[in-house]
């Protein structure tokens, strides 16, 4: 590559490329000790089932505690399988267990009281979502084609339309378009 | 409740008519498409670091970590320094040899560049999902804002973020933060609220439409309340894509390219909030105004065809050479046909020659002798052959003198002897007799096609006369009759286009019954092969109608001379003598008058107010923006529109208001809804939206709209004035600092007004 003579205006170009590129620089102000992780990129599916995964856990361990939930003795439910000697062998361990599942509800129910106690349910990146439309005066109806007012359905394609003009449209889209219209709207349903 | 007023909600189009003459001439408006957003290089500005090295831990880095833009600046700027959007492209050079990150309007430098591009945002949320690339904005921000020591920024950071920030992104965004960067300290905060703070609100609803979402935030008395807060997932990003899924529908061959960024710049420049949607939608293309005030037009670069034009005197020496050499054509012609009557003069000469010599011959046998040499049965022979040179020369010199052919003289040819019986006649007789007979038997074939002709020229008049004896006594059986004809040879055309269009539809019924009838021919007849090696014979084409199938097969309509006439021509002479006799007939009605491109609603829509040249490639390279100028805004009120299965930001608000507040506290919202966000820039956002809080809200509370003194840059400089203005104390309360991240954990963060509330122990907590 050296060897060919470079253009001028190419020149000028990697000239103003060298000095925009910033990777020499970056290296500089960062950290050089600091290795993020390599699978820190989630996207945010990712992250909120995981996140949602972790809330399911916490509240399932809730559920199963408490002073009128049964402990569930470990030893005892095995059934025939065991012999007492075991049974009676074990009687420590449902103990330890108990106390260490009491602490950690405790604490549990404390946080989720004084979290809960002022506002109610927790604020989520999921549930501010707003809701679905109620209304029925929201659903009006507009051309696909067009975006007109529409008071018509092709039922072929389930394209809205909004006079016999664009149906005669309609009927002669190529094929797969009239699935882009509806897409667009967000009604195309494909069946897994 | 009573009804107050009643309005028809789809009126019916009025067709456009042209404009009439004495109107003024509109032009249409054109504009370029823009190119990509590269600024060149942007030097960086040391200065305000420096500045800020006395106080260093009093003046921040304040970043709006806003997923189009990011701005970038210190707490004592008015404004922020940098605006990048928040994209990079890294790849490694194989040229140099050496790796290149281009970050923000940089990135856009050229192909290769734009083609590594990749954004730190998840499409369509606010949420940072590529860290790679966000740490790349930031160590751009960093240099660019004049960090040039090892080990740290120095200075404490303060940054926005989404509402409802998941948990893990917030820890990721310390980890880079307090590990990367050093950061003395970082602080949190909401972008809305820091922009609401700005422009000094204390109550009211907080409605922060931006790049990627919309969301709206009540707050009473400085405190956001967290559990009425609202997002609905549109905002501008979705608008560009959905502007940019509509065009590439509404101009699927569309020749120049669109990218979204081309669509930032639309939405942003020509799209506007309609005050009243559904009834400016069923005007929008009516003809009245199209040009002047709805269609926009965009011109895409384009390469102009230009035939070459030739001059006039090249043109007339075409003309020149093309006659000389048709001259010489005929020349030659001439001369060949010249060469042929000497031939045959000669020829002739000879004969009439021989025939005197066989005249004049002594003997018998001298006369054989003469005939046999030249391979004459006999005298009549001869003679024939003489006869017939004569007649040969006789047409090629009438030919060559222009004279008409005296084809009349055959037909009072005599055949005396078709009438003498046979056995009158000798051998001789009979063959003569035989050739008379054919030879009348031809004449008689002419006249009778010749009487034929005269018949049906007969008929023809006959008819003619009829149907204006019609007319002028029976007139309205007459243009009846005319109507129905018309209507027929609609009908047909009609058939015709549809027969055409299903040419190309595999399913049609007309392509099935073509793919059946030919696996039929394919599979037509028993299978055994006759012993021997006998081919097999089906007997195909015994029988003429077999060959019919060619014609049902083929795929092109058969266009031979059978072919009765176009309908088209005989529907336009069926309509001028419609127009011409009937009153109620007009101009308007004509088939060519109803699909002028004048009446075409599609016809508004994709090409304005002008009529097409399909030629042009500048036409061709236009898109035009009307419809979509108020469709995609109107997204934002009626979410069903572009498929998102949310109420609109109307019906969102009002039950945020009225749904979970006291009277009192309604009244306070709606005094003070306060509009912020780039996707609010729109004309007319805030009294469309002050219209329709309006008609959902009780009637005795006030509503007061107000927008942000400035939408998009409001939330940095309230970040801003918020650090350098606010109380240590009030200050230290929103701030983590690294020794407290360092002790509580990566996702350890504070509460304060302006802030995200803690997020549930479980997602949090770790």
């Amino acid at each position: 590559m050296a060897l060919s003579t470079p253009q001028p205006s190419d020149d000028s170009h990697q000239q103003l490329l060298d000095q925009i590129d910033i990777t020499a620089q970056r290296e500089r102000i960062r950290n050089r000790n600091w290795k993020p992780s390599q699978r820190r990129n989630k996207n945010v599916k990712q992250i909120i089932s995981e996140s949602q995964r972790k809330e399911a856990s916490v509240l399932a361990s809730q559920n199963g505690s408490g002073a009128s939930t049964p402990f569930p003795a470990t030893g005892t439910n095995t059934g025939g399988a065991m012999t007492p000697v075991n049974t009676s062998g074990s009687t420590k361990q449902p103990n330890i267990a108990q106390a260490a599942q009491n602490l950690s509800t405790l604490v549990l129910e404390k946080n989720l009281q004084r979290n809960a106690l002022p506002v109610g349910p927790a604020v989520t990146y999921t549930n501010i979502e707003s809701a679905p439309s109620l209304h029925p005066a929201h659903s009006k109806h507009y051309c696909d084609i067009t975006g007109l007012p529409s008071r018509y359905t092709d039922p072929k394609s389930r394209l809205r339309y909004h006079d016999k003009e664009v149906f005669g449209v309609v009927r002669t889209l190529p094929q797969g378009v009239a699935e882009n219209y509806l897409a667009a709207r967000g009604a195309h349903v494909v069946l897994k | 409740m009573t009804i107050k007023s009643v309005r028809t909600l789809v009126t019916n189009r009025q067709l456009p008519s042209p404009p009439a003459d004495d109107l003024r001439p509109s032009s249409p408006r054109v504009c370029d498409a823009p190119d990509y957003p590269f600024k060149g290089w942007q030097p960086p500005q040391p200065e305000g670091y420096r500045q800020s090295a006395a106080t260093s831990i009093e003046t921040a880095f304040v970043i709006d970590n806003g997923s189009s833009t990011v701005k970038a600046g210190f707490s004592f700027d008015k404004a922020p320094r940098f605006m990048v959007p928040p994209i990079m492209a890294r790849y490694r050079d194989r040229k140099n040899n050496k790796a290149c990150t281009f970050v923000g309007h940089d990135a856009y430098a050229d192909a290769t560049t734009r083609g590594q591009i990749r954004n730190a945002f998840e499409p369509g949320t606010s949420i940072v999902t590529n860290w790679d690339v966000m740490e790349g904005v930031l160590d751009y921000v960093f240099i660019k804002l004049g960090v040039d020591e090892e080990g740290g920024i120095g200075r404490p950071v303060v940054m926005t973020e989404p509402m409802a920030n998941l948990g893990y992104s917030r820890r990721m965004m310390n980890e880079v933060m307090f590990e990367c960067y050093s950061a003395p300290s970082v602080t949190y905060g909401i972008d809305s609220l820091f922009s609401y703070r700005h422009n000094r609100g204390a109550s009211g609803l907080v409605i922060s439409s931006s790049h990627t979402a919309t969301h709206l935030v009540p707050v009473l008395a400085g405190k956001p309340l967290y559990q009425s807060c609202a997002r609905l997932n549109w905002g501008g990003s979705q608008a560009q894509e959905f502007l940019l899924k509509l065009l590439r529908l509404k101009y699927p061959t569309f020749p120049g390219k669109m990218n979204i960024e081309q669509m930032e710049e639309y939405v942003r420049r020509y799209c506007y909030i309609s005050q009243d949607y559904d009834v400016e939608l069923s005007h929008y293309l009516d003809w009245s105004g199209l040009e002047e005030e709805r269609d926009i037009i965009i011109q895409y670069p384009y390469t102009e065809h230009i035939a070459p034009e030739k001059s006039t005197e090249e043109l007339v020496r075409i003309a020149e050479r093309k006659k000389e050499s048709g001259r010489r054509l005929q020349e030659q012609a001439a001369k060949m046909r010249l060469d042929k009557l000497i031939k045959k003069e000669q020829e002739m000469e000879y004969y009439k020659q021989l025939h005197m010599n066989y005249v004049n011959a002594p003997t018998k046998k001298e006369q054989r002798r003469l005939l046999d040499a030249d391979d004459f049965k006999d005298e009549a022979a001869l003679e024939r052959v003489i006869r017939e040179l004569e007649k040969k020369i006789r047409k090629s010199r009438n030919k060559d003198l222009g004279a008409a052919d005296e084809e009349e003289g055959m037909e009072q040819q005599t055949f005396p002897l078709l009438d003498v019986p046979d056995e009158e006649l000798d051998e001789q007789g009979i063959k003569d007799k035989r050739h008379q007979r054919l030879l009348k038997s031809g004449v008689e074939a002419r006249l009778r096609a010749k009487a034929e002709k005269e018949r049906e020229r007969a008929r023809v008049a006959e008819e003619e006369r009829l149907d204006l004896e019609k007319r002028e006594n029976n007139f309205d059986d007459w243009v009846a009759g005319r109507r129905v004809a018309r209507d027929n040879l609609l009908s047909k055309i009609k058939d015709r286009e549809r027969l055409k269009q299903d040419a190309g539809n595999r399913k049609s019924l007309a392509s099935q019954m073509r793919m059946k009838t030919l696996a039929n021919l394919a599979s037509d007849g028993p299978k055994r092969k006759r012993r021997g090696g006998g081919e097999y014979d089906d007997d195909f084409g015994a029988n003429d109608e077999d060959w019919g199938v060619y014609r049902t097969v083929a795929t092109e309509p058969a266009s031979d001379e059978e072919e009765e006439e176009d309908p088209a021509a005989a529907l336009r002479s069926l309509e001028a003598e419609l127009l011409r006799y009937d009153p109620d007939f007009t101009e308007k009605e004509t088939f060519d008058a109803q699909n002028d491109w004048t009446k075409s609603l599609i016809h508004a829509f994709l090409r304005g107010a002008r009529p097409f040249d399909p030629e042009s490639q500048k036409e061709a390279h236009q898109i035009h923006l009307n419809v979509e100028r108020i469709r995609v805004p109107e997204v934002i009120f009626q979410p069903g529109i572009a498929g998102v299965d949310q109420a609109g930001l109307a019906e969102i608000a009002e039950g945020i208001v009225m749904g979970r507040t006291n009277p009192a506290e309604q009244q306070a919202l709606l005094r003070d809804v306060f509009v912020t966000g780039g996707n609010t820039l729109f004309k007319g956002f805030e009294d469309r939206l002050r219209r329709e809080l309006r008609g959902v809200v009780d009637a005795s509370l006030m509503i007061n709209v107000r927008r942000a003194s400035d939408p998009v840059l409001d939330a940095w400089k309230g970040a801003a004035g918020w650090w350098s203005k606010s109380a240590s104390s009030e200050r230290n309360a929103a701030t983590i600092t690294k020794d407290e991240y360092l002790e509580k954990g990566s996702e350890y963060f504070r509460e304060h007004s302006l802030g995200n509330s803690i997020a549930p122990a479980a997602s949090s907590g770790s």
